[in-house]
């Protein structure tokens, strides 16, 4: 067991801690800043400031130099990826063209793509979405209905995507659609890279049951896809996403933990002022949610330790998602148990709800996107225990 | 980072289980099982494990141990869990463990070697008080010596009278003990104290680990065959997800204890909420994985015949050892909430 960093990676925290503190605005800490802008204000300041953090140096971190990456260890994207947390640093505007897109085009995108695609989307020149979801596709990925039908050298493209992070500001897609006329299942399904300021492609937002408006719906009518914009091998387009979507095994936890502990500590601040943290139920509740928390950062560190190695976690990933997500819905369910008969006010006294209210709201989402519970529950028992089909 | 045991510790623990494995088995649990009046202290095994080191492993060498720390430990007690092996070896342990951190330099040459070597049995309670009655010792009828309170610190009780009490429990011996005055450990501090403890929970929370490991193990094996309305019942969804879920659980408890065993080892700040954490949650997990062997065996997993009820009872008996959930839940909350 050694559980420290390395000498350059400690150094590499203290230059990100520098780099923090002096470019995060004093006001953005403050709890409800965010909340209190509207949709378009918090992304235009997200966007800029971490354009402003790449150009320091403090992206890519574990990217190659040469796709103008910081060329770092696993260690160092740790300890980025929670100091990050740790300094109320405001969350990425280009979460799922950094955590999936760059490395599928590293490992399979034309040289053209390469230049084109890694270093803007890395500035935020281009902001990314991904386009997997359809009314009909959630869980089941492979039933995708939008089609692109070929036409000299363009695809024209129609259908629907809908759960699309970054909708209404995305300037990019990267979709899948299928390309082969009546083929089944990940049959003849391409990854098109589609522009979304073009005829043909309309977003819309979809207001969520937190009031915020992340997701949105995107509609293709006729829109016209150059063929050279096929991430892959035309008609290969399940393999291209089951790579890109095998990029979040590598996500530790880390991060997740510093900030689910951090909302532990909000809930327990909140208990203490209303006077319930003496009560012995409510203590019981919080110590099962932390006993969780804090195996959450033991099987982190597990996991950190296995992508240090090189190991492929393969499909215990699927664990990862279940350990975090879960526990993160008990806390604010606590919560709820807190604020007793008042828990569905906006403010108690001088206590500002609703920052809290909302981060309680987003935690019922994270145990749908990105694969529901059940379907993480039935990876693990199919392919990590065994259990038939 | 390097959150692993690692190469030696890895060999270290394949051998102990190859060993165990090799010698021991659930027909010898079942032989100690069922004669109760029998001292349930295997020859065989006890043997086997004094040869590897087994009883030494924490033993410092000038005392003709091992020299190793409690990640070690943890691996002997989860291959004993997962075994549900009977005999003394936590005992003799951590009564080495208190010598060690607390004993005079005569106490520690008289003993250290004895205990290490498997010539002595050790035992260690922190329930009752000496002088005074010792309930439920673990192994307090065979024990050459045993560790108990005495006000704020500890003694070395020998020859005390033991009374054997029944436990459905096979698996183990349990004896009130009467202690008399017994021997100081003059070294025996309410901060030894409390890291003996610490060390005590977690080599109960190890053993509870590897029991839910081995429940889980079993189970998924059987529900892969085991055929109801033409297809195996491990394809139905409500099992999947059940013993997905207990696979989570358990591999959380394993992470747990093992970081719980190097926070106490170095001394990391919060190793007291580590080890509070490991034993809450390889409580719960063992409790729930051997309910679940009987649940997902059917009524076989009910019956003596089968092995299930071995893992349950002492799955029960551990969780509620050195403090229930509960009780590492109080603490957790005295830790985070104040």
């Amino acid at each position: 067991m050694d559980l420290t960093y390395t000498a350059a990676e400690e150094e590499f925290r203290s230059e990100l801690r520098s780099w923090l503190s002096a470019n995060i605005p004093n006001e953005w800490t403050r709890p409800g800043f965010w909340e209190s802008l509207d949709d378009d204000e918090s992304f235009r300041l997200r966007r800029d400031w971490e354009r402003d953090k790449a150009l320091a140096g403090f992206a890519g971190i574990q990217w190659p130099t040469e796709y103008g990456g910081r060329g770092g260890t696993p260690g160092m994207k740790a300890i980025y990826d929670a100091e990050m947390v740790l300094a109320n640093a405001p969350r990425s505007v280009n979460p799922l063209a950094l955590t999936f897109l760059a490395p599928t085009v590293m490992a399979i995108g034309t040289d053209a793509q390469k230049k084109e695609i890694i270093g803007p989307l890395l500035r935020n020149e281009v902001i990314w979405c991904q386009g997997f979801s359809e009314p009909g596709a959630g869980s089941d990925l492979a039933a995708v209905a939008t089609k692109g039908v070929r036409d000299g050298d363009d695809f024209v493209v129609n259908g629907q995507k809908v759960w699309t992070t970054n909708a209404v500001h995305g300037d990019k897609i990267f979709t899948l659609v299928r390309t082969e006329a009546g083929s089944q299942k990940h049959r003849g399904i391409s990854m098109l890279l589609i522009d979304m300021h073009q005829d043909g492609v309309d977003a819309r937002p979809l207001k969520q049951m937190s009031g915020a408006s992340e997701f949105g719906e995107v509609f293709f009518s006729d829109a016209r896809v150059p063929a050279t914009e096929v991430l892959g091998e035309i008609g290969e387009g399940w393999r291209t996403a089951m790579l890109l979507l095998s990029f979040e095994r590598g996500a530790s936890g880390i991060a997740q933990y510093t900030e689910f502990r951090r909302q532990y500590d909000e809930v327990v601040d909140v208990a203490k002022r209303l006077g319930r943290d003496t009560d012995p139920v409510i203590r019981g509740k919080l110590a099962r949610v932390l006993t969780d928390l804090e195996c959450l950062r033991y099987h982190a560190m597990h996991v950190q330790t296995q992508v240090e190695q090189g190991r492929d976690l393969g499909f215990e990933a699927s664990m990862t998602k279940l350990i975090w997500s879960e526990p993160s819905q008990d806390l604010w369910e606590v919560f709820d148990e807190i604020l007793g008969d008042d828990a569905t006010l906006d403010s108690l006294g001088d206590l500002d709800l609703r920052p809290l209210h909302a981060q309680a709201m987003w935690s019922r989402s994270v145990t749908i996107w990105g694969g529901s519970s059940q379907v993480q529950r039935n990876v693990t028992a199919e392919r990590v225990l065994g259990l038939p089909r | 980072m390097f959150f692993a045991l690692d190469e030696d510790q890895q060999a270290f623990d394949g051998a102990v289980r190859s060993y165990l494995a090799g010698r021991f088995d659930l027909e010898a649990v079942r032989g100690v099982f069922e004669d109760p009046s029998g001292d349930g202290h295997p020859a065989s095994l006890w043997k086997a494990a004094a040869e590897q080191g087994w009883l030494a492993v924490t033993v410092p060498e000038e005392h003709d141990g091992l020299g190793l720390g409690l990640v070690e430990a943890q691996v002997i007690g989860r291959a004993l869990g997962a075994g549900a092996a009977p005999g003394p070896w936590r005992g003799t342990v951590l009564a080495a463990e208190a010598i060690r951190l607390a004993g005079s330099p005569e106490q520690q040459a008289a003993w250290l070697p004895r205990l290490a070597s498997g010539d002595a049995v050790g035992a260690f309670t922190l329930r009752g008080s000496a002088p005074g009655t010792l309930p439920a010792v673990e192994y307090g009828a065979l024990a050459d010596v045993v560790v108990a309170r005495s006000g704020d610190g500890l003694v070395l009780v020998t020859g005390a009278t033991a009374t054997p009490q029944g436990s459905y429990d096979g698996t183990t011996r349990l004896a009130s003990v009467e202690a008399g005055e017994g021997e100081a450990l003059p070294g025996a501090t309410a901060e030894v104290v409390a890291e003996l403890e610490a060390r005590a929970v977690v080599l109960v929370a190890a053993d509870l680990a590897g029991i839910a490991r081995e429940a889980i193990t079993r189970t998924v094996a059987y529900d892969k065959d085991r055929q109801q309305f033409g297809v195996p019942v491990g394809s139905f969804q409500a099992i999947k997800h059940a013993l997905a879920d207990l696979h989570v659980a358990v591999t959380l408890a394993e992470h747990a204890v093992l970081y719980a065993a190097h926070a106490v080892d170095t001394g990391l700040d919060g190793a007291d909420l580590a080890v509070a954490v490991a034993k809450a949650k390889a409580g719960d997990a063992a409790v729930a994985a051997t309910q679940a062997m009987i649940q997902y065996h059917g009524g076989i997993g009910y019956t003596w015949e089968h092995e299930a009820h071995f893992f349950y009872k002492r799955a029960k008996r551990l969780a509620g050892q050195f403090g229930d959930a509960d009780a590492h839940r109080a603490r957790i909350a005295e830790l985070t909430i104040g």
